[in-house]
């Protein structure tokens, strides 16, 4: 079985590490890059501070605690998390995930560090009681999980129909709202949301029992993994892998819940609350769409202007990149570009390097078309006077035809400044911490979408129109 | 012609399936002016435009002072140094000044530092009657106003022969005047001129030689009274009684 559930977020975060190396002399600390999903309570989810923790947290630092290495995790979300790890992005993966023999051709696992059942939910009104309730109705599961299996792997027998969802919160709110009649999830997991508030109710004992294992590439990072089974037997005998299941499922598990549940929900309290991260999310944001527009502008007015010269392969070329980069939908550049290219070469790219190289190319084509387009929209006349003069092509262009067309640029240049600002939440799929992260992570936790979404909004609102007014400004000074 | 200006042969231009020009043979003395007349779409302007490569000729040669400007390897911007050129529709950089369009050129290529740039572009404007206008916008010019730039322009750059494009077709009436006291001047000057233009008064007064083109071949030259007063291709005379008779 499986494991997680859906609710939301995800980010980074990173850094909590500490060595590790059985190093012979010297005492080199390894990091290694634990990827795990976004939130998965009880065993990963953020709490109040953004903090990353859980079952599957505290195990993956305390071992490397007593195995003396780093461990930098990345909340980048179940499906993501496996994929970067396949390809080689990140060293390994824990996030409640289940053994299955599937998974171990290409995945190495440890020993297992819990067991648990697939149970199913229904809202608290329903009257469903057993699977037999299901025929005709619409189940909702998490991609890729062990829940979502199961209900493959049932659907044909109680005659339901399966829809699948990226976050858990979705899934639950699928089921509250009344769209499915249920949602199936690891035990463990609903459970815990059961207690913690998450309006529903959990009505089937665990089916389909299966253990939890933290997982390497396949033939990879194999010191990582004795680590990991070592450390894991360590706690076992110490009473700390005890103590650190009966925190998350045990009665006060509870109790520090309704604590949280108690919180100030208020716009203000919200924002007051979460002021760091989101601080940390627009920074982000920012920084993003500051470093790709510089660099897709660029990217946008070579390509641009290879497309104008006097050369029939400068101009194929062009057409050529802007047909590609225009065509592909921004969320698969991101995913071949983090997850693609690096399982094909071996090499890791940083989320943040292959997002500004995904705006890059995809915002740098529409800039290069309209680049190419502000200066074909250059009357001929004015190239062909200035060739008749004697200017070479070079001169003619940057003296006469450039200016021109730069005037006729700037309001897409604005406009793609503003579209690269909303294009960076698109990388929140690769797990990069931005503000749309922040914002999924945050709801994760306090299951306050509609407020935290708004105030998301409001935020990417003040940003462009912070971004549109610098823009104007310029305009105005370029045109005078 | 020891003195040859342009030597044209077997020059054909075509546009896709559009055979333009048809084997021209076109040779033009030094300090000669001559004056391309016919019906639209004959070819006057491509020829016009074969002699700078604006179009490049898809067989035959065309060299100017002896210089081979068909063949892609002469350095076609120099060879352009000395060819100057007037549009129909102007072609004022827009972006520039009045003093400025005018000055572009031989600063760019290092013919003039900016201070004798700027004196020439003065004195050029007071040849064309405009020199209040160096700091104005070419938008701000009234349209003969912008073609007397634009010779100007053209003249900057010490061109030894100016080829006019229909220099007065895109003007009001009452506009065109000024632009032909200009030309008539150059000619005057002795500047070796090739003009294309439906001003036949220009012609006949200016010109030391009228050729008549239609459908992409050259029909009949000579002097402008025997072109004018005795044609002798009935083409030539079926297209003087049209544009005399307006």
């Amino acid at each position: 079985m499986k494991i997680r559930l859906k609710l939301f977020f995800a980010l980074f975060f990173a850094s909590l590490g500490l060595f590790a190396w059985q190093a012979p002399t010297v005492h080199a600390e390894t990091t290694y890059t634990i990827g795990t999903d976004v939130t998965f309570p009880p065993f990963v989810y953020a709490n109040s501070n953004n903090k990353y923790v859980g079952i599957d947290m505290e195990l993956i630092r305390s071992i490397a605690k007593e195995e003396g290495f780093k461990v930098d995790i990345k909340p980048l979300g179940f499906n993501a998390a496996v994929q970067s790890l396949s390809s080689g992005q990140i060293d390994g993966v824990i996030a409640g995930m289940t053994i299955t023999d599937e998974r171990k051709q290409t995945l190495d696992f440890s020993t297992p560090y819990y067991e648990s059942g697939i149970v199913m939910a229904v809202a608290p009104s329903s009257k469903i009681t057993s699977l037999k309730g299901l025929k005709g109705k619409t189940v909702a599961v998490k991609t890729g999980t062990q829940g979502a299996s199961y209900a493959n792997s049932i659907k044909d027998k109680y005659g339901f129909k399966v829809v699948t969802f990226d976050d858990s919160d979705n899934v639950y709110n699928d089921v509250k709202t009344g769209n499915s009649a249920a949602c199936f999830d690891d035990s463990a997991v609903l459970n815990y949301g059961v207690k913690t508030g998450l309006g529903l109710k959990v009505v089937t004992k665990p089916a389909d029992v299966g253990q939890y294992g933290f997982a390497v590439k396949k033939g990879q990072n194999q010191k990582l993994l004795k680590m990991f089974n070592a450390g894991l037997a360590k706690l076992k005998k110490n009473g700390k892998y005890d103590q650190i299941i009966k925190k998350y499922t045990g009665k006060t598990a509870t109790s520090k819940t309704s604590k949280s549940n108690s919180e100030d929900r208020t716009f203000l309290g919200l924002l007051r609350q979460n002021q760091q991260a989101i601080l940390n999310g627009i920074l982000e944001t920012l920084k993003l769409t500051i470093v790709s527009i510089i660099c897709a502008t660029i990217f946008g007015i070579l390509v641009g202007l290879l497309g104008v010269l006097p050369n029939k392969f400068a101009r194929g070329a062009s057409t050529t990149i802007i047909y590609i980069f225009r065509g592909l939908p921004l969320l698969v550049l991101a995913l071949f570009i983090y997850n693609g290219i690096p399982s094909l070469t071996g090499t890791k790219i940083p989320a943040f390097v292959a997002g500004i190289i995904t705006l890059t190319l995809n915002e740098g084509a529409y800039t290069a078309a309209f680049v190419k387009g502000g200066i074909d929209a250059v009357d001929s006349g004015q190239m062909e006077a200035a060739r008749s003069l004697g200017l070479p092509f070079g001169k003619a262009m940057r003296k006469v035809i450039l200016p021109q067309g730069i005037k006729i640029m700037i309001p897409s240049f604005i406009n793609q400044f503003i579209i690269t600002l909303k294009d960076t939440s698109i990388l929140s799929i690769i797990g990069i911490l931005e503000l749309t992260q922040t914002g999924k992570i945050i709801i994760a936790r306090n299951l306050e979408g509609f407020k935290v979404w708004a105030i998301i909004a409001v935020i990417y609102l003040l940003i462009i129109t912070l971004l549109t007014l610098l823009s104007k400004w310029v305009e105005r000074r370029i045109n005078d | 012609m020891a003195n040859l200006k342009v030597d044209i042969s077997d020059l054909n231009k075509s546009f896709g399936d559009n055979h333009v020009l048809k084997g021209i043979d076109f040779k033009v003395a030094n300090n000669e002016v001559v004056v391309l007349i016919g019906p639209s779409g004959s070819g006057k302007s491509t020829l016009l435009r074969c002699l700078n490569r604006l179009e490049a000729p898809t067989s035959g040669k065309v060299s100017i002072d002896g210089k081979d400007i068909s063949n892609t390897k002469t350095n076609i911007d120099q060879a352009r140094e000395n060819i100057g050129m007037v549009f129909q529709h102007f072609n004022l950089f827009n972006n520039l000044t009045v003093g400025q369009n005018i000055e572009l050129a031989p600063v760019e290529l290092g013919k003039l530092s900016k201070e004798d740039a700027a004196a020439q572009a003065k004195k050029l404007l007071a040849t064309v009657g405009l020199e209040d206008k160096y700091d104005a916008k070419p938008q701000s010019l009234s349209g003969g106003q912008k073609q007397r730039v634009a010779i100007a322009r053209a003249l900057a750059m010490n061109p030894d022969i100016m080829l006019f494009d229909e220099p007065t077709s895109a003007l009001d009436p009452e506009m065109v005047g000024d632009v032909l006291e200009v030309m008539k001047k150059l000619a005057k000057e002795g500047m070796t001129m090739v003009v294309v233009t439906h001003e036949m008064g220009f012609a006949k007064e200016m010109a030391d030689r009228v050729v008549f083109m239609a459908d992409g071949v050259v029909v009949e030259e000579g002097k402008p009274e025997d072109v004018f007063d005795h044609p002798q291709n009935e083409r030539t005379k079926a297209f003087l009684d049209k544009v005399i008779n307006v």
